[in-house]
């Protein structure tokens, strides 16, 4: 079976005159308010290229046509390749993936159920899970490894990625010059070479873009260099409705589109032909707790627009999913369930992601174990139906006739195995009596038991040794004081 | 006079940005005591404000609105405060978001909530270097220096202003917050509080700064 989630069914929220007015309302903007570019290098690209430059406000006008020219120049199609081939992310806007979340610095201990600051044995077994799971596509380093040097933390993150997940490991730490140096020279390290690794990339990196209408000096040197050097980027804009953007959902598309196309400008200007994802994240700012409300409807519908919006743009998306629950259960799933449905039903290629809650800062290990099963509940959803002989079935009701069953009929058992029903493993349909007789166990619980099966029987081969050595001696090399020469580990 | 402190309180609770400053000329103009208009004025109203936030009653941008119109109110007012006087405050306190971190809304909201309860609040804004609050903290003196940061990558930094702020002066409480700082995190750094949210900030304030 192909890997990702096969989608057939798509719902539309933009019609065609709204991706228009949204695409020239966002010209409108970059080419009149502009926005604002940190990096010198930046400014004097686009400076270079006929862009209106004000170096003491540092705000950077973008005339129409580098847009659109970005638009054409950007490589149009884009495999995040694996360690292990079979795991590959073709974005042929065909097939969903979905990624875990990342960078969270907080998880809450598998054994003890203490919250504590994340470290890279969290890192270890997250990757191991992921791995496992077979809803889950694409690895994010989740949290942060913040026992080790506060220099490498980042690095840290990497290794204990790619070494217990095969999987394709997409990172968002890449926000210095040197962090980009880094990260890519272990992706080279890891794919067997610089060629191999720009062949296929194994390795990519998520950028922020600063709401509203800012770019931040070391993220866009950093994005520069990993388009020169064949990492794959998303530029994820995340414009908060109400707060960094205009309160209407709309309005907020506008700000991260601008924000997005201006970063992609910058890129195919430096490499052109250079591999960028669409990404966007625009969750509002909750007005009475002042928390940011990932998986609400509005999260999950301007997922679902930008979606849109990219493939008006021709481009793969990457849209943004995450819950502001403070432990799994029936308050993570529905805003999981409604975060993922709505960009899934639109046709996200990429969703980012699942498994950390409190808005993507903190890692419960059963989490992903629960969010896996959500999106195997909307992979059926949206996998898409067809009306043909087959599936008609009108010989086959014409055979059973009046009354009687289909469950002895093989076209029954074939389409079951072909998967024609979803078979969930932590819903429990049983009877009652069964269910109380065996624990009376919540979803939560199953998925702990799940969780503990994962870590103790699922092995994945680490990089060979040889290799090890060489990512280990970049670590070394990158440790550095941080402040006057003092160093702390949380 | 009652009459024009009463209205500047309500101007502040109703929210009148654009109007507000007017009032506040007229206000000296008819003889009002500035630090009385201050006090009784609008630092009723945005107490009256930050409750109704605190309460649920009303939403963020309406607290906001509150505080801008203050803040309009008080250009007006703070420049007619005769030398040597001073408006009553619960403390002073230094704010900004650490150096390559320029995540805005967390911070100014912890500033808006603490001049709602009384601090008075000297706002460095976003991407501070740890220099300039350690200057600033040497130059207005001060009870707490309050740092935010939202990244891991840029969390770090506000270390290196606690290590020399606290080597010169002991007595100087700090504060630290934003979304990947934890209660661990913010006691391992030498930090003397940590919150999780804008109205927790100015609890935990209240307690260190008395």
């Amino acid at each position: 079976m192909a890997f990702g989630i096969k989608r057939g069914v798509r719902f539309q929220i933009l019609s065609d005159g709204d991706l228009e007015r949204i695409h020239w309302g966002t010209l409108h903007i970059l080419e009149k308010v502009g926005v604002q570019v940190d990096s010198v290098a930046c400014r004097k690209l686009l400076k270079d290229n006929g862009c209106e430059v004000d170096e003491k406000t540092r705000i950077c006008r973008i005339p129409s046509h580098l847009v659109e020219e970005a638009l054409v120049k950007k490589k149009a199609s884009i495999t995040l390749a694996a360690r292990d081939p079979k795991y590959d992310a073709k974005l042929d806007m065909n097939h969903s993936y979905m990624t875990a979340n990342g960078n969270g610095a907080v998880a809450v201990d598998f054994k003890t159920g203490k919250r504590r600051p994340s470290r890279k044995e969290d890192v270890v077994n997250s990757s191991k899970i992921i791995d496992y799971l077979p809803n889950i596509h694409i690895h994010w380093p989740m949290v942060s490894s913040t026992d080790q040097h506060p220099s490498v933390v980042h690095l840290h993150d990497l290794d204990a990625s790619m070494n217990n997940t095969t999987k394709h490991v997409m990172y968002e730490t890449g926000v210095t010059l040197s962090d980009a140096k880094n990260l890519t020279e272990i992706g080279y390290i890891a794919a067997g070479g610089e060629k191999e690794f720009k062949r296929r990339p194994i390795q990519s990196c998520l950028q922020c873009t600063y709401a509203p209408l800012q770019h931040d000096a070391g993220v866009m040197d950093a994005s520069l260099y990993f388009a020169e050097h064949g990492v794959p980027l998303v530029f994820f804009g995340m414009p908060q409705p109400g707060a960094t953007g205009p309160a209407t959902l709309v309005g907020s598309l506008v700000v991260g589109n601008a924000e997005v196309l201006s970063a992609l400008t910058m890129t195919q200007l430096h490499a052109p032909g250079s591999s960028v994802i669409y990404g966007m994240g625009n969750a509002p700012l909750d007005m009475r707790t002042t928390i940011r409300a990932g998986g609400s409807p509005e999260h999950a519908i301007s997922s679902a627009m930008a979606t849109e919006l990219a493939h008006y743009y021709d481009m793969p998306s990457c849209v943004g999913v995450s819950a502001t629950a403070k432990e799994p259960g029936d308050q993570a799933v529905m805003e999981y369930y409604t975060g993922c449905v709505g960009p899934l039903l639109a046709g996200a290629d990429l969703m980012c992601g699942v498994g950390l809650l409190e808005d993507s800062s903190c890692l419960f290990y059963e989490e992903i174990v629960i969010d896996n099963e959500i999106v195997g509940a909307i992979a059926r959803l949206i996998r898409g139906e067809l009306a043909n002989d087959e599936t008609m079935a009108l010989d086959i009701i014409e055979k059973v006739g009046v009354g009687k069953n289909f469950l002895a009929q093989k076209h029954t058992i074939n389409h079951l195995k072909a998967g024609e029903h979803f078979m969930p493993e932590l819903i429990d349909r049983r009877s009652f009596d069964a269910w109380s007789t065996s624990g009376s166990k919540s979803l939560v619980d199953r998925a702990k038991d799940k969780t503990k099966w994962i870590l103790e029987n699922h092995k994945v081969e680490p990089l060979d040794p040889a290799t090890q050595k060489k990512v280990d001696a970049v670590i070394e090399k990158a440790k550095k004081p941080m402040w006057g020469g003092e160093t702390k580990v949380a | 006079m009652a009459d024009m402190v009463a209205r500047l309180k309500d101007a502040v609770i109703n929210y009148e940005m654009e109007t507000i400053a007017d009032l506040a000329k007229q206000a000296l103009k008819e003889g009002v005591d500035p630090l009385v208009a201050i006090d009784k004025g609008l630092a009723e109203g945005i107490k009256n404000v930050g409750e109704k936030f605190g309460k649920g009653e009303i939403f963020l941008p309406e607290l906001v609105m509150g505080a801008e119109a203050m803040k309009a109110a008080l250009a007006v007012l703070e420049p007619a405060v005769p030398k040597g006087q001073h408006r009553a405050s619960a403390g002073k306190v230094v704010i900004g978001t650490v150096q390559d971190d320029i995540h805005e809304i967390g911070k100014n909201l912890v500033a808006t909530m603490l001049s709602s309860n009384g601090f008075e609040v000297v706002d460095l804004g976003v991407n501070v270097p740890a220099a300039d609050f350690l200057k600033k903290a040497d130059e207005t003196k001060p009870n707490m220096v309050a740092m935010s940061a939202l990244m891991t990558t840029t969390m770090p930094r506000m270390a290196e202003v606690i290590t020399p702020l606290k080597k010169k002066n002991k007595a100087v409480k700090v504060l630290v917050g934003g979304a990947p700082v934890t209660d661990t995190y913010a006691k391992e750094i030498g930090a003397d509080g940590y919150s999780g949210d804008a109205s927790g900030a100015v609890d935990v304030a209240k307690k260190l700064v008395r």
